[in-house]
């Protein structure tokens, strides 16, 4: 047994303490996005919102769009982690690591979002100084803070053991590790200590995340705006983040297992059981849409029928249309069936899903602004390089930042895998509890 | 003690500092609003109403914090 965990730690830690060519030609490849944002944000900066595609009526595009979906997307980590931990989901272990940092980037990056289209960036001193808790948007502001004080805490205390074993085992960044670590031997006082801080930030993490996103959609729901005041954008904007969290997982679960060799980690039968989640979620994304667009259609209330008739036929067609193949028709078909090529279709389908979702945010904010309700101009909305370049070079950064943070941490929890190497006696009992007992024969 | 496992420690505690420095900031904002809402008499309730929630959330997160900091770096190692 020692042998096996002696060569698990060495997998696991290889990617830390070996550099290859790859991760500099990756590093090469996103600080070019990254430097196409930041050069982007500086004419922005110098030149004003002008430049870019925003303007009256819609004064929100592309950065709304990727605010709602990065905030999305973070629900992949903490939730799908948090929920698998509490239900004792023993193929959790190799995915909850990667989830958890997923969460914690993305959180930092959407949040980010606001800052950039706020155009002035020292405006943000009004709303630390003036805020008012009618707004919903401080409602956000509150929210977020929590989510990524809960995310943060999260990720770390996990981490804990496994900092510790880089710091006994790796021979560089001695000091780093010591101070994170924080004087972990293992006994058995700092492991219950550990596992009930755990368990709390689990069970507390759940409920931040669901209202984190309700608050997001709040956002657009609290309004009067056509297609947005709707009493069901709470749950269909959890029920979307979910999707898009379980696919942005996936890809980064499937880039990892092949630029590091975690095969033996991650095999086809996790892909599987979250080709099997991501299924559910499409069907339940699915049931939300049409739940939305048929109340409206029906109602026929004459500015919601614009906005209505701007998705399905008018100028927008070819992002809701985008939406519905991205979102329902790819995915369905290729994880309705995952007895053969499991990787190659989850992966098709979190692909698909991650495009879908961006897509579904983006038809949600600007065309209801592009018809608004008061007898304003109307107007369509064009992004400009800017914006293009703000997109990638935030895409650039998360991609970056989970790059480098595979370069400190080990990716996949070294203890959760040896725990879960030693505890399958206490699992196995644990299934025995599951079903009936011996059934006693009565006379 | 050796002068590293002094350095060390004196980091620890920096480091459980700052988390308390990032959650007590938020905390104090929160109540600014309030004093603020309070001052402007500016719907006082909604203030009230949402610190009552966020307050407590981030007074656990700091309970956890120290919690763990105390269990596993102070109490832990000297056991």
């Amino acid at each position: 047994m020692v042998e096996i965990d002696d060569l698990h730690e060495r997998t696991l830690l290889a990617p830390i303490a070996h550099t290859g060519r790859g991760f500099y030609w990756a590093v090469a490849g996103l600080s070019l996005l990254i430097l196409w944002g930041v050069l982007a944000y500086l004419v922005q900066f110098s030149e004003g919102l002008g430049v870019t595609g925003l303007h009256q009526p819609v004064s929100w595009g592309f950065y709304v769009t990727n605010f709602v979906f990065f905030i999305g997307i973070s629900h992949a980590g903490t939730l799908i982690s948090a929920i698998l931990r509490l239900s004792k989901a023993e193929w959790r272990r190799p995915i909850t690591r990667m989830a958890e940092v997923i969460t914690v980037m993305v959180l930092f990056i959407g949040a980010g979002q606001i800052l950039i289209d706020l155009g002035r960036p020292d405006r943000l001193m009004n709303v630390i100084r003036y805020g008012r808790y009618q707004s919903p948007l401080l409602w956000d502001a509150t929210s977020i803070s929590a989510y990524m004080t809960a995310s943060l805490t999260y990720l770390y205390l996990p981490m804990i053991p496994d900092i510790a074993i880089l710091r006994d085992r790796l021979g560089k960044r001695k000091l780093l590790y010591s101070v994170l670590a924080l004087g972990w031997t293992g006994t058995e006082h700092q492991q219950r200590v550990l596992n009930r801080a755990i368990a709390i930030m689990a069970v507390l993490v759940i409920p931040i995340a669901i209202s984190v996103h309700s608050v997001v959609s709040f956002v657009f729901s609290m309004t009067l705006q056509p297609m947005w005041h709707s009493t069901i954008f709470g749950p269909y904007f959890v029920v979307g983040a979910i999707f898009s969290g379980i696919a942005a997982l996936i890809v980064a679960m499937i880039l990892f297992r092949k630029a590091y060799g975690l095969q033996d980690y991650l095999k086809p039968i996790h892909f599987r059981y979250l080709g099997q989640l991501l299924l559910i979620m499409a069907l339940l994304w699915f049931y939300f849409t049409f739940a939305e667009y048929l109340t409206g259609y029906y109602g026929a209330e004459p500015e919601e029928m614009k906005v209505f008739w701007a998705k399905f036929t008018g100028p927008f067609w070819p992002f809701f249309w985008g939406m519905v193949l991205c979102n329902f028709i790819i995915p369905i078909s290729c994880l309705v069936s995952l007895s053969r090529h499991t990787i190659g279709k989850v992966l098709a389908a979190s692909l698909s899903v991650v495009v879908g979702m961006w897509l579904e945010r983006f038809i949600i904010v600007v065309p209801t602004l592009s018809f608004p309700r008061l007898p304003f101009p109307q107007g369509i909305y064009s992004p400009t390089w800017v914006e293009w370049g703000e997109t990638a070079g935030s895409f650039g950064i998360f991609a970056l930042f989970y790059l480098l943070f595979t370069k400190f941490f080990p990716i996949i929890s070294i203890w959760e895998i040896r725990e879960g190497r030693e505890g399958v006696k206490e699992v196995e009992e644990r299934l025995i509890s599951y079903l009936p007992g011996e059934i006693e024969e009565k006379t | 003690m050796e002068t590293s496992d002094r350095l060390i420690r004196a980091l620890q505690w920096v480091w459980v500092g700052f988390a308390f420095f990032l959650v007590g900031g938020i905390i104090i904002w929160i109540v600014h609003l309030i004093r603020t809402s309070w001052s402007l008499d500016d719907t006082l309730s909604a203030s009230i109403g949402i610190s009552l929630v966020a307050i407590p959330i981030f007074l656990v997160f700091m309970g956890v914090v120290f919690y763990v900091f105390w269990g596993v770096a102070v109490h832990g190692r000297e056991r």
